[in-house]
């Protein structure tokens, strides 16, 4: 059964993936300088609460114990409590999860549609002017610092014109009964298009380019050769016979492209105060809260490592020629 | 003959030249000087600069090291040996307008080995007034004691006090009435007081405003953040307010007077209830304040460690008896515990005695007060949102209060000019940008205040050569303050020499501003009288005496 056996394998290396992530984020944490009770130091404090403070969040203990404690309480599930917040990491990870999600698919999507079209386009206008003003202009596009371009565009559309809200997912006050019913306002979409444009440029340029390579090299496979000798239009052979065939690495560079994007979320997500998990990622490290940043990159890493999996298996799935024997 | 401090360069030339006859002690080592980072920190960062350069010129050697705030603190606060000189700053809050917590825990010996007083000062002339203010409940005796405290510290300049800096806001005028915007002294527009106050002028009667940082907790038994504390001051009654003067008044209380310099009488204002509709009465006072000190709520409980009983009279009426007389009581207890329902707290302080977080780590669903907003929702760093409770004896004139979490500066600025905000609850970013936007918008209105808070620079008073307070008052007066006050804070402070601002004009000393002198050349004279020498251009201890601390 090889089938069984490369699955089997796949998943241990999985496994063992996971286990260096915890361990480095672990360590990293631990080992940065500084004290994470400093935050409450104020003139009515004394050094004994400090220690005791410490001690209830079991920084008292010896590194190794701490990582053994920390190791067992995630198998269990239990990913800890926040030291700023004081409530269950996991907690705040749930109720931040879906807005970054939303933005990240949202823009994604954008950004694969536009990104795909475009660049079959200029694979079938190879050579022309089109393609020689389109493609400096992608790679300026792919250049651009995430913030700057968020700025660019709130003071554009937001401050001088005035169409679209500046930051949130909502407007001040507003009351929904479910993240479903908000998702599916109109005004939720004022507020996700800026965000959600900004990530989309940033990342269009990844599937343009990645489509308008593989276009020009299956134009030149037999079986366009053939088509064409065939007497078949030009769009039937463009969109039927080499488009459909480029298209498989892009849809599998889609699942590693999330991966990407929630790390540019960091920055869109402070830029246009987008409640996520990449402000409060930010939030977390700067604040020294090592059971929420190690919690919000863990569950950043599972991402990555299961958009991978997908990556590897959607491209066996699509591609029979690729055995994972 | 020992080169004149005014020659600094003849005598670097003469030491080049010629061997100095060894007339003095070791040379002074290089100072470590802390500062946090320029992105974090822009003004401390530009001051310890400023202040790193003119020390130079006394013939110093200092370095400058940069260092996140964890890690400043790490070391200044464990290891009380191991630095020499660090930026410092305290914040403002209401009921620091007592001047007690300032002047007791940063200086006092006590606290020296393992509380506030980190530069390790002690000074038994200073303990006796600072302890002697704590217990002297006659107002103009105990303005007497902390004008004296305040004088000794300005002889001694434990620590190099730079500014009182200015809280910029700011709020739109064409949604709010500018006269019911109320400026309290030390804090700012930004204030219980202008959030009950505020009147709408037209049809928007939401108080929206702006936060950078994100809620940690709405929660009375914890001291959280600073933004925290904008809500829950909202949804708690005290005893007593800090009021727009900077001196508590009664609230929740309708009185309370002192029977002897350990007893208070409190009367509670009849018909008041909480959020949920239940009566708030004397027990649960009572509960409130024996929360504090319960061990389950350990940040509350130095405010409330002096009560030695409390006993209700009636649903109305208690009696507080303290441990020691204690001046401050009413400003740093009474206007400092939230009164909680007893009802709601009872059986979820009892189930937290079985475990082992306490009640820090507990977020009510739905935070019950009984002050004059109401808790609504909260969705996670995105916004609070509070409605007015119509039944308070100071029922707000707005219907919402809105808090926005937004990270960056540039979009609140937007978002205040747009409309999307009515109320600027903090502006991080340059004040002269706020101003020139104001003044482009024309509906927008800037208010500054000097704030109570402060910047200052510590010296490890346990380390020589800062244990010789010559010393330290000549590093103090080498600095012009008003070099700080325009390079660093582009004018929004005023410049310092004492730890009670100027915005308690109640408790401040002025005379310790205007005697200050300053200048390279008064703190020159001033080394030079004190015995130190300047050699080769570097400046080395008076008489014989050795450099311990050296590398």
């Amino acid at each position: 059964m090889p089938h069984l056996k490369a699955a089997l394998s796949r998943t241990l290396q999985l496994l063992l993936v996971l286990w260096a992530v915890v361990t480095i984020l672990f360590l990293m944490f631990r080992l940065m300088p500084g004290n994470p009770m400093a935050a409450y130091i104020d003139p009515t404090f004394t050094i004994e609460q400090q220690q005791a403070l410490m001690a209830q969040f079991g920084l008292d203990k010896p590194l190794w114990e701490q990582y053994l404690i920390y190791v067992g309480n995630l198998l269990q599930g239990e990913l800890g409590q926040s030291f700023r917040y004081r409530e269950p990491v996991a907690d705040r990870i749930l109720a931040l999860l879906p807005n970054t999600l939303i933005l990240t698919f949202t823009s994604l999507i954008i950004a694969y549609v536009f990104g795909i079209l475009a660049g079959a386009y200029l694979a079938w206008k190879r050579g022309g002017v089109v393609e020689h003003a389109a493609i400096p202009l992608v790679l300026t596009t792919r250049a651009m610092p995430e913030f700057w371009l968020g700025m660019v565009l709130l003071a554009v559309f937001s401050f001088n014109l005035g169409w679209f809200p500046a930051g949130g997912t909502r407007p001040a006050g507003a009351n929904y009964d479910s993240l479903w019913a908000l998702y599916t306002s109109r005004d939720f979409l004022t507020y996700l298009a800026l965000p959600a444009l900004t990530l989309a440029i940033y990342s269009q340029g990844l599937p343009l380019l990645l489509m308008r390579s593989n276009m020009l090299d299956v134009m030149k496979e037999d079986f366009v050769t053939m088509a064409r000798i065939k007497g078949l239009s030009n769009w039937t052979v463009v969109v039927r016979h080499a488009a459909r065939n480029a298209l498989l690495p892009v849809m599998t560079s889609f699942a590693i492209a999330v991966g990407y994007q929630l790390q540019g979320n960091v920055v869109v997500e402070s830029v246009f105060s987008w409640p996520g998990l990449g402000r409060e990622l930010v939030n977390a490290v700067s604040a020294s809260d090592y059971p929420l940043a190690q919690g919000a990159f863990l569950m950043i890493a599972v991402v990555v490592i299961v958009m991978n999996l997908i990556a590897d298996l959607l491209y066996a799935f699509l591609d029979p020629r690729i055995s994972h024997a | 003959m020992r080169p004149s401090f005014r020659a600094v360069g003849l005598a670097a030339i003469l030491a080049a030249t010629a061997a100095v006859p060894a007339l003095a002690g070791d040379q002074i080592r290089t100072i470590d000087l802390f500062t946090r980072p320029q992105a974090a920190q822009p003004q401390e960062f530009q001051s310890i600069q400023l202040i790193a350069q003119e020390w130079r010129k006394l013939g110093l050697d200092v370095n400058v090291r940069v260092m996140p705030w964890e890690q400043m603190s790490d070391i200044v606060w464990y290891q009380r040996e191991a630095w020499d000189v660090t930026a410092w700053q305290m914040v403002g809050r209401p009921e620091r307008s007592d001047p007690d917590e300032i002047i007791y825990n940063l200086f006092h010996s006590s606290t020296a080995e393992k509380g506030y007083n980190f530069i390790g000062y002690v000074n038994p002339a200073y303990d006796e007034v600072a302890t002697a203010q704590r217990v002297e409940i006659d107002e103009e005796a105990r303005k007497e004691l902390i004008y004296k405290a305040q004088e000794i510290l300005a002889a001694d300049q434990p620590n190099m006090m730079l500014v009182h800096p200015r809280q910029t806001f700011a709020f739109d005028s064409t949604v709010w009435n500018k006269e019911s915007v109320v400026e309290q002294s030390g804090i700012g527009i930004r204030n219980t007081w202008t959030f009950m106050s505020l009147e709408p002028l037209g049809e928007q009667k939401d108080i929206i405003l702006n936060s950078g940082d994100n809620v940690q907790a709405i929660n009375p038994l914890y001291i959280s953040g600073g933004v925290d504390s904008w809500v829950f001051e909202l949804v708690y009654d005290r005893i007593a307010r800090v009021g727009p003067d900077g001196l508590p008044q009664p609230w929740a209380a309708e009185s309370y007077e002192w029977r002897d310099d350990k007893t208070i009488e409190v009367r509670l204002r009849e018909g008041m209830n909480w959020h949920d509709g239940e009566p708030l009465t004397a027990e649960d006072v009572k509960f409130s304040f024996e929360t504090a000190v319960s061990g389950e709520a350990p940040m509350y409980a130095p405010f409330a460690s002096n009560i030695e009983t409390i006993e209700v009279v009636d649903d109305l009426n208690l009696v507080f008896t303290l441990k020691q007389p204690a001046a401050s009581f009413i400003t740093s207890s009474l206007a400092k515990i939230n009164l909680i329902p007893k009802h709601v707290w009872e059986p979820v302080i009892e189930d937290l005695k079985t475990k082992e977080e306490n009640a820090e780590s507990y977020q009510e669903q739905t935070p019950i007060g009984s002050g004059p907003f109401k808790f609504e929702r909260w969705l996670t760093n995105e916004e609070i949102v509070l409605s007015a409770n119509e039944d308070h004896f100071n029922a707000p004139k707005a219907d919402r209060w809105i808090l926005r979490i937004v990270p960056n500066v540039e979009a609140a600025l937007g978002m205040l000019r747009s409309g999307e905000i009515n109320f600027m609850g903090e502006f991080s970013g340059d004040p002269q940008v706020l101003i020139q936007a104001a003044e482009q918008d024309g509906d927008l209105e800037v208010v500054s205040t000097v704030e109570m808070g402060f910047r200052y620079v510590a010296f490890n008073n346990r380390r020589a050569p800062f244990d010789d307070p010559a010393f330290r008052k000549a590093l103090s007066q080498a600095v012009d303050r008003r070099l700080i006050v325009g390079a660093a804070f582009r004018g929004f402070a005023v410049p310092s020499n004492s730890v009670i601002s100027p915005a308690l004009e109640f408790w401040y000393d002025p005379a310790v501003m205007e005697g200050f002198e300053t200048g390279i050349d008064v703190a020159a004279r001033m080394l030079e009288e004190a015995g130190y020498t300047l050699e080769g251009g570097r400046l080395h201890y008076p008489g014989d005496k050795t450099e311990e601390f050296a590398k």
